[in-house]
């Protein structure tokens, strides 16, 4: 059994996880949710769906553990298990088509379990509802890239696009919020 | 001396740098959460997934297929046994018929 402290490497972590040891993987947990809870909070409406992103990450992670190569650090893999569920999200939530209305869902009896994510600034309010219209896709780019600043490079790591891809993808994304922005004035 | 031309993203450039600076809090939502998570690991753990549950009965369900595909087989060959009895018999019922059938 390792003991999990802040000096013991992730590396050494996940042979303690795969060798059975479930306080190894609490450790890695403790370590990298903050940042997994940064990039999730960008894409979740609220706190109930953030929780279950964050969830499906670490238990993803958890259960393909064998699959991690030690080529790149622990935090890469993870922050693209992490990337990929964000957009499953952002896609099933496209795919429910268009949100219900608040009222619509206090009529039919719909209660909030979770509080919501507060915006708070007017501004921001505009700005997240343009970033909700736009594509999947689109707003998965343009939210690495703007609001976590990540490089083309680092986006395309993340998603398995190519860097081209992601700098095409991320000027349309950019033109469609501007236009989208504008029509909001 | 001509004032120089804003750029027109820059308001979209300031929306962002406002983003990036207020971002969302989520010490609340990270409260406890390796707990939540370890439960729900042990509770998926305990159940068997409906993957895991068709490879243990199709295992279990070997020898039963086995005796079946036996049979299967016997019952086969013996109804091809009685085919062959059939035509030898019908043959002799009507020699002539047995010779354009065999020519």
């Amino acid at each position: 059994m390792v003991s999990a402290n802040s000096s013991t490497p992730d590396e050494q972590l996940v042979e303690a996880t795969l060798a059975g040891d479930d306080s190894a993987f609490v450790e890695l947990t403790l370590r990298h949710k903050s940042r997994i809870f940064g990039i999730a909070s960008r894409f979740a409406r609220d706190a109930g769906e953030l929780e279950d992103i964050c969830q499906e990450v670490f238990v993803q992670a958890y259960f393909k553990l064998r699959q991690y190569r030690r080529d790149s650090p622990f935090e890469h893999w993870i922050l693209r298990i992490t990337t990929h569920k964000c957009y499953d999200y952002l896609r099933k939530r496209r795919r429910g088509g268009a949100s219900i209305s608040v009222d619509a869902m206090l009529e039919s009896g719909y209660e909030p379990s979770a509080p919501e994510l507060p915006a708070p600034h007017p501004d921001l309010e505009r700005l997240h509802a343009a970033l909700a219209q736009l594509s999947p896709k689109e707003r998965l780019v343009i939210t690495l890239l703007e609001l976590e600043e990540r490089s083309v490079q680092e986006i395309a790591g993340l998603t398995g696009w190519s860097a081209v891809n992601v700098k095409v993808r991320a000027f349309r994304a950019r033109a469609a919020l501007r236009k989208l922005m504008e029509k909001q004035k | 001396m001509n004032e120089p031309t804003p750029h027109p993203d820059a308001g979209l450039d300031a929306l962002f740098a406002l983003a990036r600076s207020h971002r969302p809090d989520t010490s609340a939502a990270e409260y406890a959460f390796e707990t939540r998570l370890m439960a729900r690991l042990r509770a998926r753990q305990n159940t068997p997934d409906a993957s895991s549950i068709w490879a243990t009965v199709s295992w279990r369900f070997i020898p039963l297929f086995a005796a079946c595909i036996l049979a299967l087989t016997i019952w086969q060959a013996e109804s091809a046994s009685d085919t062959t009895d059939a035509v030898s018999i019908a043959s002799l019922d009507n020699p002539v018929a047995a010779y354009f059938g065999s020519n």
